[in-house]
């Protein structure tokens, strides 16, 4: 069976797309479903109650890692071959010049971490990405539900929470 | 700024907005050739000194030598400020109005990055040798770089700038990537479906991206206030009157938004018209950006005027000299161009009737550009042109290759950000659904 073989509601409008999200969290029946938005309406995201994104931690560890390596690069180098340059002694001694090296590496580690968590936890890139419905990048919201048929439960469910769509996904 | 009635819905965001994809306007054509005949122009001539050297210059002697290539290097990098300070800062303080102009305001920044790399990368003159001297391997004198120069803060300062605006810049896109490939057909839809990632635009999705977002305008936040304070530095650290002082990182910072600002409107006003995009960039966002110029401009005159004041009360000769002299000495036309530009003529914005006049504005805004070009001019030619060894002092004007090199650095940048507006959204799609009206039932759970 393709794992895009299911249902999907198409809706029109936030707030039942939100209300119907919120009905279906947790029902066994919608196991594994995705909900469609066209942008990121806070509304949506409370609705399906995700937990916090672990994106935070991508973040946390790719910054401290450039902070790390900021001021190690330096003090490596020095420890490697140290020279006095303008009277100042390198190494420890020169820890203040060091800082700009830490902030910066931290700044450009974090971002880069921070990059590569989005696309993990989004599972992206996906070349095989399957494109349900061209409106839901557009002005159009969804919930899909895999394994369900247009004549089963699930499609009955979310015709009566408001969907203006119900079309089966392969 | 909640309280604007919006006469689109969100339903008209990607048909009209992404209508840059289709034909352009004839004025687009026009735009794009002249940006590409002066590029041309700039690489020949580029081509040409790199083959029989930099003596070519007029102004390549001592004192200044690469006078030119510096300020235009300080210049670009200026300009890229705006872009990331309305994408990040504004993002964090959820000021409305960046999300009609921060998808174009960060191209600016990374084109305008670009143009600042291309200085240092030319005033090598033979540049095929500078890859060694940018990775010097075999590094057979295991001798290191000198981690307390600022220039070398300065490397590294521009490189992290470069890659988290491309990293935002890119992320922002993905989820508008994916709306085109959606609406387009053929070779198009695979080339923007390869660029989109495979983006499908899940609540899942949205969640990671969102926090992802957030923090990257968190980075990028204290990342654009030292990236200047940075290029500053190369100056304030040395002991030269006129460069060492502590209000170089504020005032540069200043400077920096001013014109990127500047620039930002510069840009827009006719983009907005050529693409018709004057319900979705409207004139309070466009309001909006004046104001944060003319906020910055009086820093900026607040800045010029101190600088002056503690160069008199400081008591030092050498300094007051310098002082004195870029105001009365023989390159007083570049001082006050750079106060009229910066500070007199950004003063007609008090008036709201002004703020809405979009002639004066861009005049005003395209002065602005050309007062920060000479404001940075201005302070490295005064630092170099008569250092401490009066044997070494000199004159200089820039001749014909310095202005046609700055004038191919714009050519390059023009000709970057209209193949951008061209081929990408010119205003963030998902970002810009945000702020119209949420689209309700009017009856139901309303969320939150």
């Amino acid at each position: 069976m393709s794992k895009s073989r299911g249902v999907l509601g198409l809706f029109k409008h936030l707030d039942t797309v939100c209300n119907a999200a919120e009905k279906v969290r947790g029902r066994h029946d919608f196991k594994d479903h995705e909900v469609f938005s066209p942008t990121s309406y806070h509304e949506i995201e409370h609705s399906c109650a995700y937990p916090p994104s672990p994106v935070r931690w991508f973040t946390f560890v790719g910054a401290m890692t450039g902070t790390v390596t900021g001021f190690a690069l330096a003090l490596l180098c020095d420890w490697d071959w140290p020279i006095v340059v303008g009277g100042k002694t390198p190494g420890i001694y020169s820890l203040p010049a060091y800082v700009i090296l830490g902030f910066e590496f931290t700044i450009l580690f974090g971002a880069i971490a921070t990059v590569i968590g989005v696309l993990v936890m989004c599972r992206l890139p996906n070349p095989k990405a399957t494109i349900f419905d061209n409106r839901l990048t557009d002005d159009m919201f969804g919930i899909w539900v895999p394994g369900a048929t247009v004549d089963g439960p699930q499609a009955k469910f979310l015709k009566e929470a408001g969907a203006v769509e119900i079309k089966a996904t392969h | 700024m909640s309280e604007i009635k919006w006469e689109k819905s969100i339903s008209d965001v990607n048909s009209e907005i992404l209508v840059n994809l289709g034909k352009p306007h004839k004025m687009f054509y026009v735009a794009l050739a002249v940006a590409v005949t002066f590029l041309l122009i700039a690489v020949g001539m580029v081509a040409y000194h790199t083959c029989v050297g930099l003596g070519v210059w007029k102004g390549f002697a001592p004192p200044t030598y690469w006078l030119v290539d510096i300020t235009n290097f300080v210049f670009w990098v200026g300009i890229g400020h705006a872009g990331t300070l309305i994408s990040a800062i504004l993002f964090l303080f959820r000021a409305q109005w960046r999300n009609t102009v921060n998808r174009s305001a960060e191209a600016m920044t990374i084109f305008a990055v670009i143009c600042a790399a291309v200085f240092p990368a030319i005033h090598m003159g033979r540049m095929y040798l500078g890859a060694y001297w940018a990775l010097p391997l075999p590094n057979t004198n295991n001798l290191w770089v000198n981690f307390r120069s600022p220039l070398f803060w300065d490397v590294c300062a521009i490189s992290t700038y470069f890659t988290t605006s491309l990293l935002f810049w890119y992320m922002g896109l993905i989820p508008d990537l994916g709306s085109i490939r959606d609406r387009v057909t053929g070779i198009k839809k695979v080339v923007y479906g390869i660029l989109s990632f495979g983006w499908r635009g899940t609540a899942r999705q949205w969640h990671h991206y969102e926090t992802g977002y957030g923090f990257l305008a968190a980075l990028a936040t204290p990342l654009v206030l030292s990236v200047h304070s940075i290029v500053s530095w190369d100056f304030a650290m040395s002991i030269q009157p006129g460069w060492h002082t502590t209000i170089f990182p504020p005032y540069f910072v200043a400077g920096a938004i001013l014109s990127g600002c500047a620039m930002v409107y510069t840009l827009l006003l006719p983009i907005r018209w050529m693409f018709n995009l004057e319900k979705f960039i409207r004139d309070d966002h466009l309001e909006a950006c004046i104001k944060l110029t003319l906020l910055t401009s009086t820093i900026v005159f607040y800045a010029y005027g101190i600088e002056f004041f503690i160069a008199w009360y400081s008591g030092n000769v050498y300094e007051w000299a310098i002082f004195a002299k870029r105001a009365a000495g023989p390159y007083s036309f570049y001082f006050w161009t750079m106060i009229f530009c910066n500070c007199i003529f950004p003063l007609v914005w008090w008036s709201k009737t002004m703020r809405l006049n979009k002639k004066v504005c861009y005049v005003v805004c395209v002065l602005i550009n050309v007062g920060m070009w000479f404001e940075r001019y201005n302070i490295i030619l005064s630092g170099l042109v008569e250092d401490f060894l009066p044997g070494s002092w000199g004159h200089s004007e820039p001749g014909f290759w310095e202005i046609g090199l700055t004038i191919g650095s714009f050519a390059l940048f023009f000709t970057f950000f209209l193949l951008f507006c061209k081929f990408f959204p010119i205003v963030s799609l998902s970002e810009i659904k945000l702020i119209m009206p949420k689209p309700m039932s009017g009856h139901g759970k309303g969320g939150h």
